[in-house]
């Protein structure tokens, strides 16, 4: 980390500095801290200045002993032979296995609503066939009362007529009575 | 076809898979067996191979079995001495008595680290170690990403605790 240059507030600026670190360090306790922010923890204390808070001053040692094992041997010569020995083999071909049964509750979900709405249709042609009849029934009986009603009107005007004959012949004899 | 793909996918990550293994098993000489057979193990399955999408991931898990059958066929455990810690780079020596002091502190440090339990260990130091992302670890180890994080924060908190108890402080 390079050495930074402060100014006149030099005091103020580093005590700053200290209290970011502390709270990025507080994060890393917490194991909240990105990679980012523990790279950045890393390269503070891996040149840490002489004057540290007793926050910091308690980390830098494992941050020290990260740095140190950080550093993986060398890698390894690797033995390769055995890409010869044994041949590569070609991506078998792909078996797409028919499974005509695979999807049977989508067929039977299918099935049901088929059945449902044949029973619906069924259902419906049933109650407009008993609504026509109904109806017929209805219509039957009316022309019935119909009938019935003319009949007794034409024996009711029949009656009338005789009635009326009666109130003139009434009339007359009232009349006569009258005069006489 | 399966050799473009070992070439391609494979072959990069095999100082990954070296470096996992090392972390694993502590040790250079072992790391390197295990990779080995790892990188034969997963060439003898290329049929396999050439069925998954995630192969880093794949490599990954297999190098964990390999070495976790070693750690338990031989008993081996990474050596609690701390001949490896005194084995550090001494930074910054200004006098042999600083540098014995520091080492000292690197020591306690190293117990710590060490004295935690396997999967803790494996997790920090895949985390801070070698900068491995959360998914990766958790893909490397075959755990949920979720238990990676946890175990970092109870592995992290228990070597503050061990440091502030031994009062390890300063460099």
């Amino acid at each position: 980390m390079p050495e930074k240059v402060y100014g006149k507030n030099y005091k103020i600026n580093r005590y700053m500095d200290y209290k970011a670190i502390s709270a990025l360090l507080e994060k890393y306790w917490e194991g909240e801290t990105s990679l980012a922010e523990e790279a950045e923890l890393k390269a503070f204390f891996s040149e840490p200045p002489a004057d540290l808070p007793e926050d910091l001053v308690e980390a830098a040692p494992l941050f020290q002993y990260i740095a140190a094992e950080a550093q993986f041997p060398a890698e390894p010569e690797w033995d390769m032979s055995f890409l010869q020995e044994t041949p590569p083999q070609q991506a078998p071909a792909r078996v797409v296995h028919m499974q005509p049964f695979r999807n049977w509750m989508k067929y039977a979900a299918i099935v049901l609503m088929l059945a449902g709405i044949g029973y619906a249709f069924r259902q419906h042609r049933e109650t407009k066939l008993i609504a026509a009849r109904q109806e017929a029934e209805e219509r039957r009986a009316y022309m019935e009362a119909k009938k019935a009603l003319a009949l007794l009107s034409r024996n009711f005007n029949k009656g009338t007529d005789k009635m009326q004959q009666l109130s003139y012949f009434n009339t007359a004899v009232e009349k006569l009575q009258g005069s006489n | 076809m399966s050799l473009e793909l070992f070439l391609s996918q494979v072959v990069p990550v095999r100082t990954k898979l070296f470096r996992f293994a090392y972390r694993l098993l502590g040790d250079e000489e072992d790391a390197k067996d295990i990779t080995q057979d790892a990188l034969m193990k997963v060439w003898a399955m290329q049929g396999k191979m050439m069925e998954l999408q995630n192969l880093e991931a794949w490599c990954m898990r297999i190098t964990r079995n390999l070495a976790l059958d070693k750690i338990k066929s031989r008993k081996y455990r990474i050596a609690d001495t701390l001949d490896k810690a005194s084995e550090l780079p001494a930074l910054h020596q200004r006098n042999p008595h600083a540098a014995t002091e520091r080492n000292e502190v690197m020591n306690k440090v190293h117990a710590a680290i060490n004295g935690l339990p396997e999967k803790y260990r494996n997790i920090m130091q895949l985390r801070d170690m070698d900068g491995l992302s959360y998914q990766e670890i958790a893909e490397a180890l075959d755990i949920d990403v979720n238990e990676v994080k946890v175990n970092l924060h109870r592995a992290r908190k228990s070597v503050r605790e061990k440091l502030q108890n031994q009062q390890v402080y300063g460099l």
